[in-house]
């Protein structure tokens, strides 16, 4: 008896227990809530399923219906573009105000954590209702224009050439995170850099293309990364905002697949589109990953 | 070093977003199901229960989730008729939850899933064949036979559409009927009039008339209309879908629906439908008959049904008179039917199918209750019912109850049966063929082709 308590407390004691005991609430997360999940998703795919009635295998059909699914080809279209305009811009737009909160004043902190807001509540279902509000025909955006002399209302939102771009600025509007990354970078370059450069007699502007810029490459990567993720797998915008009105203009694939999942019931087709998303963002993250030698600058300072 | 652990985070967090992506079908369901438990419960022995027959019917206590879809109107009248129940009835307890149409499905289907369902359900006639064949709904003929739910007042007909097979799944909540809601006052101050049973050609004169005189525009159906094209293949002579579930109207009389879109844009007497891409469809508070910033975006008519009137009423603008008459075809008579509005159900999740029926029976034929309700769901069908509560309606629920019995039942035929399996897809198909009709995007024989194609083999599937 006193051996097996003794025993037990050895047990106890080693490092690889404790490490154990203190990953579990993680492990068992990521088990029952990711990969069983995953698990069963993917078996989904492969089954005729509608949530009513018990799934049906019925193989690759659910991927192969992909090719004769002319929305499908539309939702990833959208997709793209609104990923890569939307993307791009934040980042530019993200790194600009970075350069302007760069130098510290008594203000700057108010500025930070007033910039960052709109990261904090962008995401959020009160924030697509506001968007969907300020452009609707009776909306801010019309009522200021016509200050200026347009009075007759434009139909943002219901224009397919203007729907995505309200959704393409609600995220450039975003930029919170990617800016706060590229602050605390643009602080770690050293200032004798610049007085070096100021020394070579390098205008502000060769400054910033030849010496801040190379040295955030590394920066501009991740968030890159990061964002091209976030900007394929974009939902709340577009579920609330426009529903991907009019005329599919603004299908989000994500959107997509939970119109296929959950309005239409078709699961099982729900879940293949899940997995083809995973598949090429996995390509996109890869295909950036591969650029990455060409201009992301890796050496010291 | 601090640049690899870099790279090394953003890897790590590359491949937790990414199996974020994959699982998101599956965690929506999780939560949904999760969302619902505690609400029923005990979910293994209801199918048992829902079989044997009841004695002790309406006693005892129960916590029942009941769930609807519907408006503000509907939302405020059915809580009440259950805190009365509650009181009423020593025990019984009731969690009402409302959505949305559409939302309603959604949350239904991810409870359904996980045998989380609620107690009693609305259901709608174009849903209910799925549910039943499913086996998620409860067989009520024993509790018609037993007693406890009273069908002594309702005519056949009025129960008929919530059969399914040799079963019956589903309690009539009331009659409805294809309605145009109108602006009276505008049409007054305008000298034009409107009479019942309007054919197309009588519809898209008025509809010029008005736009000539006021700018007001049109509201057809956008973005759920498929009702309104089994009405208009009504009209044609023919029906939409055919007995074994194929398509029946030829592409020639598909057309004759997309007409109606085509002539009214490029007439442009037509609401724009960029207007649609901010509001709800379906959700009376927001159709451009009460809801608009100037006539451009606003029209003089709503199409909908009897029982939305109350609501529409509730909505428009003070001094704006609403009237009703029938949707347009080109034989109205022909076209028009009596609808069930929608259906009570109990669910195979139920762990209270006794108590359920009871309140099911309640719910129809209950007088006090009714007097509460006022056929906001459609005109009551128990006959004792609907007379008890004759002078307390109100002037919607009179004008829609004589509208009914005095416009529609002299002039319908029987309801088309229950939409056939693949009919949700032509559905869908439907909507967003009108929405590129509208755009300009196709013509109307060009979407009548394509919904004939695409629509058959959705229905060959």
């Amino acid at each position: 008896m006193k051996k097996s308590s003794e025993k037990w407390r050895t047990c106890l004691n080693k490092e690889s227990v404790a490490g154990v005991v203190f990953t579990l609430p993680f492990i068992l997360g990521f088990l029952l809530f990711m990969l069983v999940p995953m698990g069963i998703s993917l078996y989904y795919s492969f089954c005729d399923y509608n949530i009513l009635s018990p799934p049906v295998f019925t193989g690759l059909k659910n991927y192969t219906n992909m090719f004769h699914d002319e929305t499908f080809f539309k939702a990833i279209g959208v997709t793209f573009y609104y990923a890569l305009v939307s993307v791009p811009l934040r980042l530019i737009f993200a790194l600009m105000v970075a350069m302007i909160l760069l130098k510290t004043t008594k203000a700057s902190g108010f500025y930070r954590a007033a910039y960052y807001l709109p990261s904090i509540i962008g995401g959020s279902v009160a924030v697509s209702i506001l968007w969907k509000r300020m452009f609707a025909i009776d909306g801010v955006i019309n009522k200021l224009l016509s200050v200026f002399g347009l009075e007759e209302g434009i139909s943002w939102l219901g224009n397919t050439k203007t729907a995505i771009w309200t959704l393409i600025i609600l995220a450039v509007w975003q930029f919170g995170s990617s800016m706060l990354v590229f602050l605390s970078s643009l602080k770690q370059i050293p200032a004798t850099l610049y007085e070096a450069a100021r020394v070579d007699g390098a205008s502000s502007v060769t400054q910033f293309f030849k010496v801040t810029l190379p040295l955030l490459t590394p920066t501009i990567f991740f968030n890159l990364v990061m964002q091209m993720i976030n900007g394929f797998l974009a939902f709340t915008q577009c579920y609330i905002i426009t529903q991907g009105k009019p005329m599919n203009s603004t299908l989000f694939y994500t959107v997509y697949m939970y119109q296929q999942s959950f309005e239409y019931y078709n699961t099982g087709y729900g879940a293949a589109l899940a997995w083809v998303m995973l598949a090429i963002v996995g390509l996109i993250t890869l295909f950036l990953f591969a650029t990455k030698r060409f201009w992301v600058y890796e050496g010291g300072v | 070093m601090k640049r690899k652990l870099a790279m090394l985070m953003t890897g790590l967090l590359t491949i937790s977003m990414l199996s974020g992506c994959g699982n998101s079908a599956n965690t929506e369901t999780d939560t949904g199901s999760a969302a619902n438990t505690g609400t029923t419960t005990d979910t293994a022995a209801s199918t048992e229960q829902s079989d044997t027959s009841t004695q002790t019917a309406g006693s005892g206590s129960a916590a029942l989730t009941i769930a609807w879809w519907g408006n503000q109107t509907r939302n405020e009248r059915t809580q009440q008729v259950l805190d009365l129940y509650s009181s009423a009835n020593e025990g019984i307890t009731f969690d009402g939850q409302f959505a949305e149409w559409a939302d309603y499905w959604t949350k239904l289907a991810t409870a359904s899933a996980g045998h989380t369902l609620p107690d009693i359900v609305q259901m709608d006639y174009s849903y209910l064949e799925q549910y039943v064949s499913n086996g998620l709904l409860v067989d009520l003929t024993p509790y018609i036979e037993n007693g406890t739910i009273d069908v002594s007042n309702i005519s056949d007909n009025a129960l008929d559409p919530g059969r399914v097979g040799d079963g019956l799944y589903a309690i009539n909540a009331g009659v409805n009927v294809p309605t145009v809601v109108y602006n009276k006052t505008l049409l007054d101050e305008n000298g034009i009039t409107i009479k019942d049973n309007m054919n197309l050609e009588e519809f898209y004169a008025v509809c010029r008339e008005i736009y000539e005189k006021t700018g007001y525009k049109t509201d057809v159906f956008y973005g759920n209309g498929a009702d309104y094209l089994g009405y208009v293949m009504r009209g044609e002579g023919t029906h939409l879908y055919s007995e074994d579930g194929k398509l029946l109207a030829t592409e020639e009389e598909l057309k004759k629906f997309f007409d109606i879109y085509e002539t009214g844009m490029t007439e442009g007497w037509m609401c724009d439908p960029s207007i649609y891409a901010e509001r709800t469809i379906g959700t009376p508070e927001q159709m451009p008959l009460v809801y608009g910033s100037s006539p451009a975006t606003m029209s003089w008519c709503s199409f909908t049904w009897s029982n939305s009137l109350a609501s529409l009423r509730n909505a428009a603008p003070e001094g704006v008179e609403l009237a009703i008459t029938t949707w347009p075809s080109a034989d109205p008579v022909a076209s028009d039917y009596l609808k069930p509005s929608m259906f009570f159900c109990i669910t195979t999740d139920s762990a209270n199918p006794d108590a359920s029926a009871a309140f099911i029976n309640y719910w129809t034929n209950d007088i006090e209750a009714n007097k509460i309700l006022l056929g906001e769901r459609g005109i009551p069908i128990s006959s004792e019912v609907a007379d008890g509560i004759s002078e307390l309606m109100d002037a919607n629920q009179q004008d829609a109850a004589n509208f009914i019995n005095d416009v529609v039942t002299p002039n319908s035929s029987t309801i088309d049966a229950p939409m056939p399996e693949g009919a949700a897809e032509v559905t869908q198909m439907v909507n967003q063929l009108v929405e590129k009709v509208c755009y300009g995007e196709l013509t109307a024989a060009d979407a009548a082709n394509q919904l004939y194609t695409q629509g058959s083999a959705a229905l060959e599937k």
